[in-house]
């Protein structure tokens, strides 16, 4: 009894400390980054962990830099890059909910021909390295005039963003009994109440912890709106590499314009780390 | 209200398979039908193409005066309880009651008054206001006949209403179900496959096997007098023994000589009739455990005697049931308990005559 209870506390301390080593391991490179971003250039590659702190990277990045290098290009547009991330991203989440969700339900509810070579088929965009299709990808888009557009980006982001909402949601819709879809059709409703009162509160965590995780892919991609995208859609992955030049690399800025880069992505994790958890434990492993 | 019509009803799948073959059946207005039969014997599709999930392949389908092949689910209005009782889980047990309602726009207080009263009569008042994944089986399951009648559909379905309720809850939702159809007089279809359920409830049972509608009638009707093979053979537990046997001449007299010549009967003269107006050389002699006695040796008319050997016997409380064999073929009776009889015994059973079923081995029908 006694013995019990001391190895049980024991256990509970070692997963405890188990949990702060690897808190530390994985969010020491965010504390680095929030660091670097608080530093002035004369600091930047001590190890100091007591330092000057100074906004001035911020306000660089947002307002333009006072002192600008040789050939080092003033970065004020970072709010513009931001607005395209943020379009590019949010964009393609939505096209994503709007062809995957239905997609999925079909995928999971109706057979049909080749079904199961569809979903093979959504699945393998996953497959091919972004390098192998690139460069086709970007003639096609210079011929087609997709290039440096917000639909081209949000186009080519369904690569990414669309197997991952289609192949989680699958396996949700399969888990709904049909009866219920049928209960509710002898009960009146045409099909698009069912499917909106009945089916999407149904897989709703689901479409939380897939629609999230979309946008976070699409939101770090880099080598899509590298290729695909010029001046006019840049976005912050992209415009990041900027602060770094053959002459300096203003790692400090870069580490600031990152903070505030992945700010939206916390901030939404944050909000549905109910659904989360529940998301991807559940629906996603079973599939 | 209404009554409930197919003719000559048939429903093929993809691949040609028949699930359904040339129903026909009137559920009359108010009555409390029993749709029995094994699982795959088309049931479920009957229950299916009633309701208007599953497409009509051919025949004619009226509720009342209404041709109602054509017509969508809600457009019939008939109801359904489904086996896993369907309930819709983000709806709160009011909501799940109320949604059909909603569907058809009645007025909220009307709404309410309904719900409150169909509440009332499946004892559920008290648990309006939680979700269905809070609570258990039985529960749901008054749930979903609660869903189903608040609408007054002419025609109310159930599918398998107990097959997921533990014993004590099925027998509870037995006398429960019977009482509702008493009070609400609705024309009422149980899908099972249980005929114990079947019996309990129904005021008629209609059996069905491989697609193909066997027989219609009272519990009384089935049991006492199965058209064929199959229906004696379903109906009852446990089931019916059957003895291959041939007619044979005996002083100008039909008797029954078993094929492998274990016995030899002779029939009265009723029986002889029906044997003589029938054809067939191959039949089948049909006598349920419960109408198989030892026998005492005491000789009688009406009484036909086989002799069997004892292979198994087991006294279960009540009763006994007791396996032997009459020459090559198992026949099963139920005795009294608690008797002394050992393997390999000789005995004498015996039946009545009026209580023996013949059959035509080719076809399986009654003669």
């Amino acid at each position: 009894m006694e013995t019990n209870s001391i190895n049980k506390r024991l256990a509970g301390l070692l997963s405890d400390g188990f949990l702060a080593v690897y808190f530390l391991f994985a969010l020491f490179p965010i504390l680095w980054m929030v660091l670097v971003s608080l530093k002035s250039g004369e600091e930047l590659f001590t190890t100091q962990f007591i330092f000057h702190p100074t906004l001035e990277n911020y306000r660089a990045i947002f307002f333009g830099d006072t002192r600008v290098g040789a050939g080092v290009v003033a970065k004020q547009e970072f709010p513009q890059y931001f607005l395209n991330s943020l379009i590019a991203s949010t964009g393609a989440v939505i096209l994503s909910l709007l062809v995957g969700v239905p997609a999925a339900y079909a995928l999971a509810r109706f057979n049909f021909k080749g079904k199961e070579d569809l979903a093979f088929t959504f699945l393998s965009f996953r497959f091919a390295p972004e390098m192998v299709v690139i460069i086709p990808l970007s003639v096609i888009y210079r011929q087609l005039g997709l290039y440096d557009t917000y639909f081209g980006i949000i186009w080519v982001y369904q690569l990414v963003t669309l197997p991952l909402l289609i192949w989680v949601l699958r396996s949700y819709f399969e888990d709904i009994s049909p009866d219920i879809e049928q209960a509710a059709m002898i009960d009146g409703y045409p099909w698009w109440r069912i499917f909106w009162n009945i089916l999407l509160p149904l897989v709703r965590p689901g479409l939380a912890a897939a629609a999230l995780l979309a946008f976070v892919f699409a939101w770090n991609n880099f080598i899509f709106p590298l290729v695909l995208g010029g001046s006019h859609v840049q976005t912050v992955t992209v415009a990041s590499l900027g602060y770094i030049s053959s002459a300096q690399g203003f790692f400090n800025r870069m580490a600031a314009a990152s903070v505030i880069s992945s700010i939206p992505q916390i901030v939404l994790a944050l909000s549905i780390q109910r659904y989360l958890i529940r998301g991807l434990s559940f629906g996603a492993v079973k599939g | 209200m209404a009554e409930l019509r197919l003719e000559h009803i048939y429903k093929t799948y993809k691949g040609n398979v028949e699930a359904v073959k040339d129903l026909n059946l009137t559920v009359r207005d108010g009555e409390f039908l029993a749709l029995l039969g094994p699982s795959g014997c088309g049931k479920t599709s009957t229950l299916r193409m009633i309701v208007g999930l599953e497409e009509i392949t051919r025949g004619e389908m009226y509720i009342g005066d209404r041709l109602v092949n054509r017509l969508e689910p809600n457009a019939r209005n008939v109801a359904l309880a489904f086996e896993t009782y369907a309930l819709y889980p983000p709806l709160s047990v009011r909501d799940n009651i109320a949604f059909c309602l909603r569907a058809r726009s009645v007025a909220p207080d009307e709404i309410k008054r309904r719900v409150d009263a169909v509440a009332d009569m499946l004892d559920i008042t008290d648990i309006l206001d939680r979700k269905p994944a809070e609570l258990g089986g039985g529960q749901k399951q008054r749930i979903s006949l609660a869903r189903a009648l608040v609408r007054n559909p002419d025609v109310f379905l159930m599918d398998e209403p107990l097959s997921h309720l533990d014993a004590a809850q099925r027998a509870h939702m037995r006398v429960e179900l019977k009482r509702l159809h008493a009070e609400t007089g609705r024309t009422t279809i149980l899908v099972t496959h249980d005929q114990l359920e079947a019996v309990a409830m129904a005021e008629r049972i209609a059996v069905m096997n491989f697609g193909v509608l066997q027989q219609v009638g009272s519990f009384n009707e089935v049991y006492n007098h199965p058209v064929n093979e199959f229906v004696a053979g379903f109906i009852g537990e446990p089931p019916m023994n059957f003895l291959a046997c041939r007619p044979a001449a005996q002083n100008g007299a039909t008797a029954l000589t078993a094929a492998d010549g274990s016995f030899h009967l002779s029939l009265p003269s009723a029986l002889q009739e029906r044997v003589n107006a029938h054809n067939g050389q191959n039949l089948h002699l049909g006598v349920r455990p419960t109408d198989l006695h030892l026998g005492d040796g005491a000789a009688d008319d009406d009484l036909l005697t086989l002799h069997a050997t004892v292979d198994t016997y087991e006294s279960l409380g009540e009763e006994g049931q007791l396996a032997a064999n009459v020459g090559e073929s198992p026949v099963l009776l139920i005795t009294e308990p608690f008797l002394n009889l050992a393997r390999g015994e000789k005995v004498d059973l015996q039946m009545s005559t009026n209580r023996i079923h013949l059959f035509d081995a080719d076809t399986t029908n009654a003669i």
